[in-house]
């Protein structure tokens, strides 16, 4: 009996001693920085960390600088002047400057990828101004709430078709993926509102190579089956919601010579139109306008040699895996590629009265 | 004076209240001698008189009508003093020495049947058992009219003897399980039952259990339908509940007055209640994990809220929701054991003290009284008190094992606690079965 006592009573101080639970931390000791800007000076990483802090019923946003060789060793310099922990498992937003996402942002990735205190699924996103500024100028629209930051990237909150939204873990994938890059969303702090959004980041190899427009951002959206529902479409006299949107694909190899052809099928309502445009132009001016961008979209990628939109993706099992890492400077650039829109006008907007054809 | 009034006088004489009074019945001297506290003396004498005159024409002599009235020809002293405790009557007649033990009318020592205090029952019957284990048996009986109820009877204890009834479904229950239980009282019958404890041994069960063999219950229905579905349903004298064995984890969900409800209905408040001790279970739990472990689960303006809530709060996770948890579980002990009309004061002082004056203070955050709320509503779902006690318990351990290891650490306790529960057995029956009788019938 007393040695059943003896071990009921040790078995649980062994569970105290040997979990390390007194490292535990309670949430009100832990600083929660939800967005982290990095930016490198010369050699060294300057870290800028946004730390909401709840004080008297509303939240304070902090902002704390560090500079360190590598991110960690900033962030340490960070948890070390401050009378909390850092916790980063709450980070949701990354933001890089441009320069620094022009020389590449491989090391800082595999770093988070590695070290595991940013979650994978923090957004990756680029600054095209001084991220000072760009710091200062979110805090100050973001003082009541704290998170504002991070709704702007939240598909039930702010986020909207034309924004990318590219995880860590994606930007990962894509530094050590033969046939598939990302697209990482560029802003800069707005005057009126808290982010202006300039489009999307191309980025090979974790380097940011080019640039594409909002719009052509909602087709890499769709391509990458982030739906573009509720998207309205401005055409010069009308313009429509897309209600759902499908994607079909073919590819084919043909005297090594690349062809694809891609169908997009758009469900769309109507929201706006003058009274002389029938829904037979609407079609087709969608058709023409939609085809265009997709060229657009496709020459910009040919010529930056950065597959965001995964093409390479349909070929993996046509090129031999010798010839795979060679996709985006040899086969990429010849790829000939045929869009072809079909519009199901669903119905005419909440209207009862029959259009004029 | 004759040597078997002299010994009963000395061995009862020292009781005030044993009585010993001379009568005529049939113009022949007799003695009648009782307990006056369980005897309506009275009443029992002119009823004696009454049932002698009616039953036996003139003429018959004291011998026929002794003859008549006794079922055992000599009585032993020790016979007679153990039925006398019991409150029966002796009557002694003088000329021939003879002694008879005879039902008197009882003083009422009885609550009558009242509406269930322990279980409350929603659009249900309404009667409850009580202290007398004839009742009991009674009200069983015509909860389940049938002539397959067979009801047995057996006297334990060397004090005292305490009746202990067993009744079952003659058709539908284990046989293997009611000879177990017969052998098991048999064999024991030495042993005084006063409570449940002392039935738990008896019974051989391990006393260390913190799940209880007995489902015990109040209502005669849920009585009835436990031995309809071939369990043993046990009686013990002067303990106002049926003890149901073997007892399973499905009691703790379902009643059987539900079934007045739609089936949906019923679906739905079952499910309510496994809602609400998997809610006792984990919550408190949760928030330590939450609150000091894992606070990356949470979402990040919860999480700031929740931050924002402990502001100033002094003590650790784990030692703020224990604390509480104990002033709750006080609470709970002192509601019951006020009167009740000291009652409500304890939950006025206790709401304030939970309510208000411990977040102002900041020795806790508010968040805490939230769960500590949701819990105790949640855990008050269960049916039956006593499986709540028990429910009540497990949840420090998970708190426990939440604080060392946060959300894997409920996902840890929550195995322990069902792989305790799947290890019971009563008699070889699992705690886990459903209906055991469909087992068999399968087999």
């Amino acid at each position: 009996m007393l040695k059943t006592i003896t071990r009921m009573l040790i078995i649980p101080c062994m569970a105290g001693m040997l979990s390390g639970c007194w490292d535990n931390k309670d949430i009100n000791h832990r600083s929660l920085p939800i967005t982290m800007g990095v930016s490198m000076v010369g050699e060294t990483y300057k870290v800028i960390l946004l730390i909401p802090e709840p004080v008297e019923r509303t939240t304070k946003v902090r902002i704390v600088y560090g500079i360190g060789k590598t991110i960690t060793e900033a962030v340490d310099h960070i948890s070390r002047d401050m009378e909390s922990d850092i916790d980063m498992l709450h980070m949701k937003v990354v933001v890089f400057d441009k320069p620094s996402a022009e020389k590449g942002m491989t090391d800082s990735i595999s770093g988070f990828m590695r070290a595991r205190d940013i979650s994978p699924k923090a957004v990756v996103v680029i600054c095209d101004e001084d991220i000072d500024h760009f710091f200062k100028r979110t805090k100050q629209t973001m003082e009541p709430s704290g998170t504002t930051l991070y709704n702007y990237f939240e598909k039930n909150a702010g986020w909207s078709p034309e924004v990318a939204l590219t995880r860590i873990w994606q930007v990962y994938r894509s530094i050590y993926s033969f046939t598939r890059d990302v697209a990482i969303p560029v802003v800069k702090s707005g005057n009126d509102t808290m982010m202006q959004h300039l489009g999307s980041a191309i980025i090979k190899n974790g380097r940011m190579v080019g640039q594409i427009s909002s719009e052509e951002t909602l087709l890499f959206n769709a391509f990458n089956g982030e739906s573009a529902h509720g998207k309205i479409e401005v055409m010069q006299h009308s313009s429509v919601l897309i209600v759902s949107n499908t994607m079909s694909h073919e590819s084919k190899v043909v005297n090594n010579q690349m062809y694809m052809t891609s169908r997009i099928n758009l469900n769309v309502s109507i929201l706006e139109t003058s009274s002389h445009v029938t829904n037979d132009s609407i079609k087709k001016e969608l058709d023409s306008t939609l085809t265009d961008r997709c060229n657009a979209l496709l020459a910009k990628i040919q010529s930056s040699e950065a597959d965001i939109l995964g093409l390479g993706q349909f070929f993996r099992n046509k090129i031999p895996r010798a010839e795979l890492k060679n996709w985006r400077t040899e086969y990429l650039p010849r790829l000939k590629m045929d869009f072809s829109v079909r519009t199901v006008i669903q119905n005419e907007g909440n209207l009862k009265t029959p259009r004029r054809k | 004076m004759v040597p078997f009034l002299q010994e009963m006088k000395s061995r009862l004489g020292s009781n005030d209240d044993f009585f010993i009074q001379r009568v005529f019945l049939l113009d022949k001297p007799v003695v009648i001698m009782g307990l006056s506290t369980l005897i309506d003396v009275v009443n029992t004498k002119s009823a004696l008189l009454e049932y002698i005159e009616q039953s036996f024409p003139s003429g018959k002599t004291v011998e026929e009508v002794i003859k008549a009235m006794s079922t055992t020809p000599h009585i032993e002293i020790n016979e007679a003093i153990s039925a006398i405790t019991k409150g029966k009557l002796i009557i002694y007649f003088e000329v021939t020495k003879q002694r008879v033990i005879v039902d008197p009318i009882m003083k009422l020592l009885n609550r009558s049947i009242e509406s269930p205090t322990n279980e409350n029952v929603f659009q249900g019957s309404m009667s409850s058992f009580t202290e007398d284990i004839d009742t009991n048996i009674g009200i069983a009986r015509k909860e389940f009219n049938s002539r397959r109820l067979v009801v047995k009877s057996y006297y334990t204890g060397s004090l005292q003897k305490k009746r202990l009834s067993l009744l079952y479904d003659e058709e539908r229950v284990d046989r293997k399980l009611v000879n177990q239980v017969i052998d098991r009282i048999e064999n024991n019958q030495d042993k005084e039952i006063n409570h449940i404890q002392n039935l738990t041994k008896v019974m051989g069960f391990n006393s260390m259990e913190l799940i209880p063999k007995f489902n015990t219950t109040e209502l005669p229905q849920e009585a009835a339908n436990s031995i309809r579905k071939g369990r043993v349903v046990l009686f013990i004298d002067r303990i106002p509940f049926a003890l149901v064995l073997p007892s399973l984890l499905w009691d703790m969900f379902a009643l059987e007055n539900d079934k007045n409800l739609p089936k949906p209905i019923m679906i739905s408040l079952r499910l309510l209640r496994v809602v609400g001790v998997l809610a006792t279970l984990i919550m408190p739990g949760l928030y330590v994990a939450l609150v000091s472990v894992n606070p990356e689960v949470l979402r990040i303006e919860l999480a700031l809220s929740i931050a924002q809530s402990r502001d100033g709060v002094p003590y650790p996770a784990l030692i703020e929701i224990i604390m509480m948890l104990v002033v709750l579980e006080l609470v709970i002990e002192a509601s019951i054991r006020l009167p009740r009309s000291i009652g409500p004061t304890i939950t006025m002082v206790g709401g304030i003290i939970l309510g208000q004056a411990v977040v102002a203070a900041q020795l806790v955050s508010n968040l805490l009284i939230i769960i500590l709320a949701a819990t105790t509503i949640a855990n008050s779902t269960v049916v039956g008190v006593q499986n709540s006690l028990s429910i009540r318990l497990f949840k420090y351990l998970i708190v426990v094992l939440a604080s060392i290891y946060g959300v894997l650490g409920i996902l840890g306790g929550m195995v322990l606690v069902s792989a305790y529960l799947a290890g019971l057995t009563t008699f070889g029956v699992s705690y886990l079965y459903i209906n055991p009788a469909e087992r068999r019938r399968d087999s």
